[in-house]
């Protein structure tokens, strides 16, 4: 381990947040059972432990993302814990630590960018058989496969595998072929193609709020092709995209189902009780909580459907406040900020950054902006915050692909052979 | 509201507050020691030009005379994307990229070229030193 004191000082001060949460539950909280608050603080107490020994196991130069993902789970089972009454939310504690082995596997997968870049065509393939699996499992018109009494998203899994088409596709741009009279990466069409099956698929499936998030990975991977210095891109074909994008909203918002273009023009405090009645009690919660919150257990908020997904910012602000809400955002986006601290030394690794900083950033504005009714409300997920198993997992993989960036694969120098080539191996022309 | 569930809240809000502050501490501690890792698989190498130092953080460097190139060297004899340093297994090399005016390596035009410690790099009418890193003084 490079820093062992900074590992040991981010253990306690990570266990002291939680710590200082579960004391609050216990005094404070509203529950029936003292046996429920000290089977989650000890379920709390225990994964933090595990983890920070299992983190020993994997030799990385960085673990502050680790942290932070420990941090930001714990702290959200024990938020879905408290609703409506302190209990230990089992389910949502599986998911975080079917989240944690994600991340795990998401970190191993991408860490060697050389190896990744070669995959490349099994990306493609495991996006077409998601969107077969879409297509033909999900029913009419529907995003969910039910199997059993669990449902399962497969529109949340092509997410990661997109970061990685747009990732592992960059070091293709100097790769031009002459099509009629234009200089065509086929790369770049693909990718193109891709988005927009995406986003037909999303329209066919009536999840028009998980499109904002693939946009926003599809226009950071265009972004940074432009920056790529193997790139070359013209300033005409940024225009063109430009147009593209903009035709594409445009057709996107006259084609839109009834539902949405209601949700574009709907006055929620005049229709209270019908398509403004989560907005409106989610802003109402939010003014209850007031800076401090009404207490872990203590909201009235867990009554409204959806209140722990599609509008728990406002649950965890009536039960712990605005300040706390407001913080839990800033542990987020200063996990998604980390790469900003440690650049990435590929541009592989550099683009993936890019495509997970706008897939959640994305989602939190959706999610939370949505639920204060700054915008169109959305079905979108706060990830590793709201409840749901494939949410969770994906969110999960993909902070492994963002660990991976900060402990990349780099293979060594051979050893006593540096520096030592002979000027007659030099090619000359 | 209470004043022990204000309290409790604004302990809980403080302990988070410093956490996050810790982690970000942990995060430059770590990008420290990762430089120095870095460091050690790459050689400690920097490009040099007339007192100018360039240091090689990445294992793409682009050298030209466009906005996006990572070592930027801004005259007319330089191609706007004129050559490109890659690094594997510890070795750097440079390649031209289709320049106008060639890549010379301690004089001899090259489209390819393994580098190694003091080799002399001409791109247009510009000279570089591939050398190790230098700390600065104060």
């Amino acid at each position: 381990m490079d820093n062992p004191i900074s590992y040991v000082f981010s253990c306690l001060f990570v266990l002291l947040a939680h710590a200082a949460m579960l004391v609050n539950v216990f005094i404070n909280g509203s529950y029936s059972s003292f046996s429920d608050a000290l089977l989650l603080a000890g379920a709390v107490l225990i994964l933090d432990m595990a983890y920070f020994i299992a983190m020993l196991f994997f030799r990385q130069s960085s673990h502050t993302i680790d942290f932070l993902l420990i941090l930001i789970l714990n702290m959200s089972v024990i938020f879905q814990s408290c609703f409506g009454g302190v209990h230990f939310a089992a389910k949502h504690y599986i998911t975080a630590i079917a989240a944690l082995f994600a991340c795990r596997g998401g970190y191993l997968l991408c860490r060697n960018h050389k190896w990744i870049q070669q995959q490349r065509k099994y990306f493609y393939i495991a996006i077409a058989v998601l969107i077969l699996a879409i297509l033909t499992l999900t029913g009419s018109r529907s995003m969910w496969i039910h199997i059993g009494s669990a449902t399962i998203q497969p529109s949340e899994f092509i997410k990661p595998l997109f970061v990685l088409a747009c990732a592992t596709t960059i070091s293709e741009q100097q790769k031009k072929h002459k099509v009629l009279c234009f200089n065509v990466v086929y790369e770049n069409t693909a990718l193109f193609g891709l988005i927009m099956v995406i986003c037909l698929l999303q329209w066919w499936c009536r999840d028009l709020g998980s499109l904002p998030t693939f946009v926003g990975i599809y226009i950071s991977g265009f972004m940074l092709r432009i920056c790529y210095p193997k790139a070359k891109l013209s300033k005409k074909s940024f225009i063109i995209a430009g147009i593209l994008l903009a035709v594409t909203a445009l057709l996107a918002m006259k084609f839109a189902p009834d539902y949405a273009k209601e949700r574009l023009h709907s006055d929620i405090w005049n229709d209270r009780d019908g398509t403004g009645y989560q907005q409106s009690r989610a802003l109402i919660a939010i003014a209850d909580g007031g800076w401090f919150g009404k207490g872990p257990g203590k909201g009235g908020l867990c009554n409204v459907f959806a209140h722990d997904n599609d509008i728990v910012f406002a649950t965890i602000c009536e039960e712990w406040g605005l300040l706390y809400g407001l913080m839990m955002i800033c542990v987020l986006l200063i996990m998604i900020a980390i790469p900003l601290i440690n650049p990435p030394r590929s541009y592989f690794h550099g683009t993936m950054a890019a495509g997970i900083c706008a897939a959640f950033t994305v989602q939190m504005a959706l999610n939370i902006f949505g639920s204060c009714n700054m915008i169109p409300f959305t079905g979108v997920t706060i990830p590793f915050i709201s409840a749901g198993g494939s949410s969770m997992i994906v969110s999960g993989f993909m902070i492994g692909m963002l660990c991976a960036t900060q402990s990349p694969y780099f293979s060594a120098p051979a050893a006593g052979k540096r520096n030592r080539l002979p000027a007659g191996r030099r090619q000359k022309i | 509201m209470d004043t022990t569930n204000l309290i409790l809240c604004a302990v809980a809000a403080a302990a988070l507050d410093i956490c996050a502050l810790v982690l970000i501490l942990a995060a430059y501690a770590e990008r420290k020691s990762e430089r120095q890792r870095w460091g050690e698989l790459t050689g400690n190498m920097e490009l040099s030009e007339r007192g100018t130092a360039y240091p090689l953080d990445c294992d793409e460097i682009l050298i030209g005379r466009h906005a996006s190139a990572d070592i930027r060297l801004e005259d007319l004899s330089v191609s706007r994307y004129h050559a490109m340093l890659t690094i594997s297994k510890g070795k750097w090399t440079i390649t031209d990229m289709g320049s106008k005016s060639g890549v010379f390596v301690n004089g001899n035009l090259v489209r390819q070229a393994a580098l190694k410690e003091n080799d002399i790099i001409n791109i247009g009418s510009k000279r570089l030193v591939f050398r190790k890193r230098r700390e600065k003084n104060g």
